[in-house]
């Protein structure tokens, strides 16, 4: 479905406003601290349309940071509901919805993950074009197709495109507010310059590796802060009453506890932890192997304390020789 | 079935973490319903030492030797001693003049000519004496974590806390990054999590109130801290308020 349409700046607030109608609009916005953050849009005069990057991306949306999902009382057990609200999320860049598109097959291939699929079914995407800066290293996408509706921006206005039927009737509501376009050329989905990198490269002896072993505070702000890491951590406690939950939690490659496991660890020290982030975010675990799962956001090389960024690895112009470690 | 004994005690501390249970207004009552609570010098009008309890909850450093008479008696009488806070588990404030000045001096500054009366040592942790079964950190513990200790111990088994650093929660609550954007000392990346980053969400750097995270990178955090413009003095001045045993060359 491809319908488009053009918006003048001056409709913008109006458009949003009909954009309520489909849910309680979210959108990027700077926290007092000045942080940029996606939150509701209570006031149009929250929204921070020339935003680089969230600290946190969309996926909180999907993937909340601390998950209650199941609670047990008495011998019997229940799984609570994710008490998700019809949300558009407005503004979101195309690297953010190449993520988002990742996270969908991690957690709707089936076995699909209840909670996921029950936020996913709620939240419109509405995306926006950006201006790369500094940080980010993606392929400049011209747009992205993996929302319901994208606006890129022109001279005095947005070529408005839908790319669902949610995104078509938006479109349709705010037919007052618009007026025809061409429709935008097709959109190629490759935001991040990466590509899939071979797992070898993952075991290499280059002594990069060691370097960022050595460097690396293992704060965990990359994966934190990363739109496609979605490793978990499950924990369960019990109540004063016999009752108990059991919730999960962002976990993250670059904590001890990750590999652990009765009687051992897989992934003893720092390096071997930088290495299963490097072979999970550019190799791919099957069935996404041989799938790279950054999107060149740049929030990794941005919200590091010591300047690791993994890309340099890559950088390199001949494979090493792969197996010593 | 018999309810649970409790003690809660405190060796040389401020008896903040023993008062961590009042705080919890509205357990209390499913606390006391499901332990006796058998000592609690700071809850009790006649506090009378047991021979036996099934949990020990105690705070503070090793100090004294009474503090050390005291330990051995909870260890021996308890099935589950629990180090309670960041003093017994890190040696806390108390310890904070551990490395930087001898004790001799330090008592002479507070109590002046009694100085050579008092039995005093450096304060330390209780693994310098004894084995403990678990431990809640936090100076003073976090409320939920006292409560899942309790939830776990009537379910006969022992909590499982997170062992991330403070800086997990802090991104993910969406705050300012106090080191990075204000050149703030803040000690996150080495600190043990679970307070939900409550002081940078105030802006308020962190502390480092819950002691060590778990294979801290500590020499890194330190360059990182000097190439900041912070200065050594500085630097170990403030990581040393909670916890003064760092090893500042460890990476892992």
């Amino acid at each position: 479905m491809e319908i488009s349409a053009y918006l003048a700046n001056d409709n913008l607030p109006q458009f949003l406003d009909t954009l309520r109608a489909f849910g309680t609009l979210h959108g990027p916005t700077l926290s007092e601290s000045g942080v940029s953050l996606f939150a509701p849009l209570t006031s149009l005069d929250r929204l921070d349309l020339g935003y680089r990057r969230t600290q946190i991306p969309p996926k909180k949306y999907l993937f909340p940071f601390r998950d209650t999902f199941l609670e047990y009382r008495d011998g019997r057990y229940r799984f609570p509901s994710g008490d998700s609200k019809r949300t558009v999320l407005f503004g979101v860049h195309a690297c953010d919805l190449e993520a988002l598109a990742y996270l969908d097959q991690v957690f709707l291939s089936e076995p699909e993950d209840p909670r996921y699929a029950e936020r996913r079914a709620n939240l419109l995407l509405v995306g926006i074009s950006c201006t790369p800066d500094d940080y980010c290293f993606c392929s400049e996408p011209a747009g992205s197709a993996r929302c319901d509706l994208f606006l890129t921006e022109q001279q005095t206005g947005y070529l408005v495109q839908a790319e669902s039927s949610a995104g078509a009737s938006m479109l349709k509501a705010a037919a007052k507010l618009l007026v025809s376009a061409p429709p935008a050329p097709p959109r190629t989905p490759a935001p991040c310059v990466i590509p899939a990198q071979d797992p070898e490269r993952a075991y290499s002896r280059d002594p990069l590796w060691d370097e960022f072993a050595r460097s690396c505070v293992g704060c965990g702000a990359c994966s934190a802060c990363c739109p496609t890491c979605y490793c978990f951590d499950v924990r369960e406690s019990t109540g004063l009453t016999g009752g108990g939950s059991r919730l999960r939690e962002w976990d993250n490659c670059l904590f001890q506890s990750h590999g652990a496991v009765a009687g051992g660890n897989f992934r003893p020290g720092r390096v071997d932890r930088l290495r299963y982030r490097f072979l999970h975010k550019y190799c791919g675990f099957s069935p996404l192997q041989g799938r790279s799962s950054c999107v060149g956001c740049g929030r990794c090389k941005e919200v590091c304390p010591v300047d690791i960024d993994l890309r340099e690895l890559i950088g390199k112009t001949a494979p090493e020789p792969g197996g010593g470690r | 079935m018999k309810k649970p004994s409790l003690a809660i005690a405190g060796l040389t501390a401020c008896s903040g973490c023993q008062l961590t249970l009042f705080n919890c207004e509205d357990e209390l009552r499913e606390i006391l319903e499901r332990f006796e609570v058998a000592y609690f010098p700071m809850g009790q009008s006649d506090p009378d030492p047991k021979r036996h309890y099934d949990v020990a909850l105690v705070e503070g450093a090793v100090s004294t030797p009474g503090d050390l008479s005291a330990l051995f008696h909870f260890r021996n009488a308890s099935r589950l001693l629990i180090a309670f806070g960041t003093c017994a588990l890190h040696g806390g404030i108390a310890a904070q003049k551990n490395r930087s000045t001898p004790r001799p001096a330090l008592l002479r500054e507070v109590y002046g000519d009694r100085a050579p009366q008092l039995e005093s040592f450096p304060p330390a942790p209780f693994k310098n004496f004894v084995s403990v079964d678990a431990a809640i950190t936090g100076c003073p513990p976090e409320k939920g974590d006292l409560l899942r200790l309790l939830g776990a111990v009537l379910a006969g088994t022992l909590p499982a806390f997170p062992s991330y650093p403070v800086c997990l929660e802090c991104r993910s609550r969406e705050n300012l990054c106090l080191l990075l954007e204000r050149n703030q000392l803040c000690l996150g990346p080495v600190i043990q999590g679970g307070c939900n980053a409550r002081c940078p969400a105030t802006g308020i750097p962190c502390e480092g109130c819950r002691g060590p995270v778990e294979e801290a990178n500590v020499a890194q955090e330190l360059e990182l801290l000097l190439t900041r413009g912070f200065s050594r003095e500085e630097i170990e001045r403030r990581m040393s308020r909670f916890t003064v045993e760092w090893d500042y060359g460890q990476r892992s």
